[in-house]
């Protein structure tokens, strides 16, 4: 995502994860680019934080949990090495645990869009999956639930909830779908929505061509 | 082993309390031991719908904080002495009591009942979560409708998160006619999407609202539709097997006739 800031999904949830040995001024002046350029994926998402080495004082705390509030972003806990950053985040109301040293002290492990995030359920209304990658489901995306997703997303099965690929901005992202119905589509920064109507029933995959989103069938025997 | 089962629908209106009072009734017919609940604190309707209004003394929240006995707030139904009802208080809200008092109610009355069944409020807030609390099973009532789907399905994923496994479907008020000219969603559009099991489909009836209004269970009745689909509902929650009802088109031969002719001229 950029050298100070990476975001990871795992099985318990995102993991963003903040560089500590940089500027705490340019690192909150990035954090905060970042949470503002990728919005579509950040917006009403549940994540932890994690600060490695870097002692925050409470007002430090305070700041940072404000600006991810304020892009829509709730944090669940803090991971931090620091035993006062801990203190500082318990002061705030928040989970904190401890953390083993990053790896590499320089910059965080990174987070490729190539990972991916295999599901086996229906996602119902209000539901929501996200993912830093691709996401493949099997099963079905019923109407009111959402798939956000950093990669390309893959449906095996109805996609009738809202979709978003390339959330953090990629445009060569792909959604396809046994039967491609979305409420809304969006791919990077376009949208559109489904026509009304019928859809058809055969699989499809949606990209962006020329600066916006085409839907075509998908046919193996063309692309062979 | 009594069985808690809660009757829940997200969206109001959709006939969570005529299928509780009903259910209840025909489970009781069969013999079986039953408790309903009314878990609507602050908008009860159950004692309303079971003509049981009028001998209310005690209620839920009573027993919750200790003011009454388990035995004194359950009232008799008034044909059979295998039924009670649990009424819900009127005067307060959903936050005077917890889920954590609803298991502890759920697991007392389990003593004594083969089963409790549990009427639901609408809405997925404080209300729904205490009335799933103290459940082992969980029935999903919906009408035909995308809004009452919508809410079903949403109510579906909460179920499944609260782990009470997958969910019993009742698809109520459906409307064979409307059904057949596609201007209504059809049973199998409302599971094609909430793909849970189907434990039973009620054809909108009118019987259903003059026995509301006189406080009886339309189960009595076995000449209605509704009546025969809830008595068929409790066979199958008591693990019989029943086939389901043809839902069809009840018109006349003439009109059916009359259908023929006005399509072939089409």
């Amino acid at each position: 995502m950029s050298d100070l800031i990476s975001i990871k999904g795992g099985r318990e949830g995102l993991r963003l994860r903040l560089d500590d040995v940089v500027d705490w001024q340019v690192l909150t002046d990035a954090l905060a680019q970042q949470l503002a350029q990728k919005s579509g994926f950040f917006v009403g998402a549940r994540l932890m934080l994690e600060i490695g080495d870097r002692t925050l004082n409470d007002a430090q705390m305070a700041d940072l949990l404000g600006l991810m509030q304020q892009h829509g972003v709730l944090v669940e806990s803090l991971g931090a090495t620091a035993r006062e950053s801990r203190d500082a985040a318990r002061a705030s109301g928040l989970a904190a645990r401890p953390l083993p040293r990053y790896a590499e002290p320089t910059a965080p492990a990174s987070a490729s869009e190539h990972d991916g995030m295999l599901v086996t359920r229906t996602v119902r209304s209000g539901q929501v999956l996200r993912h830093h990658g691709n996401i493949t489901l099997i099963g079905d995306v019923n109407p009111g639930a959402e798939l956000i997703a950093g990669g390309s997303v893959v449906v095996w099965g109805r996609l009738r909830g809202l979709v978003h690929a390339g959330a953090l901005g990629n445009a060569d992202a792909v959604v396809c779908a046994l039967e491609l119905r979305p409420t809304q589509l969006r791919i990077a920064e376009q949208i559109t929505r489904a026509p009304d109507g019928a859809g058809r029933l055969s699989p499809e995959t949606a990209r962006i061509e020329g600066g916006r989103i085409v839907v075509e069938p998908w046919e193996g025997s063309k692309r062979g | 082993m009594a069985r808690v089962i809660t009757i829940t629908s997200g969206k109001g209106g959709v006939g969570k309390t005529t299928t509780t009072a009903n259910l209840g009734t025909a489970l009781a017919m069969q013999g079986a031991k039953v408790a309903v609940i009314d878990a609507d604190i602050g908008l009860r309707n159950l004692d309303v719908v079971m003509g049981l209004e009028n001998r209310i003394v005690y209620d839920l929240v009573d027993v919750v904080e200790g003011r009454a006995r388990l035995r004194q707030a359950l009232i008799k139904d008034k044909r059979l002495p295998e039924l009670c009802l649990m009424p819900a208080a009127q005067t307060r809200d959903k936050d005077a009591v917890s889920p954590a008092q609803m298991r502890e109610l759920t697991n007392q009355l389990r003593q004594e009942f083969d089963y409790v069944l549990i009427d639901s409020p609408a809405g997925i807030e404080g209300g729904f979560r205490n009335a799933i609390a103290g459940a082992d099973e969980v029935v999903i009532v919906t009408t035909p409708e995308v809004s009452a789907v919508r809410d079903a399905d949403r109510i579906v994923g909460l179920v499944e998160a609260a782990e009470k496994g997958p969910p019993f479907l009742i698809v109520n008020r459906i409307k064979p006619r409307l059904v057949n000219r596609g201007e209504m969603l059809s049973v199998d559009d409302v599971l094609e999407l909430l793909a849970i099991s189907l434990i039973g489909i009620v054809p909108d009836d009118e019987t259903i609202v003059t026995s509301t209004n006189r406080g009886e269970a339309v189960v009595y009745d076995q000449s209605s539709l509704a009546g025969r689909a809830f008595l068929n509902i409790a066979r199958r929650l008591a693990g019989e097997s029943v086939p389901f009802m043809a839902i069809t088109d009840q018109q006349s031969v003439f009109e059916r006739l009359f259908g023929m002719f006005a399509r072939r001229r089409s």
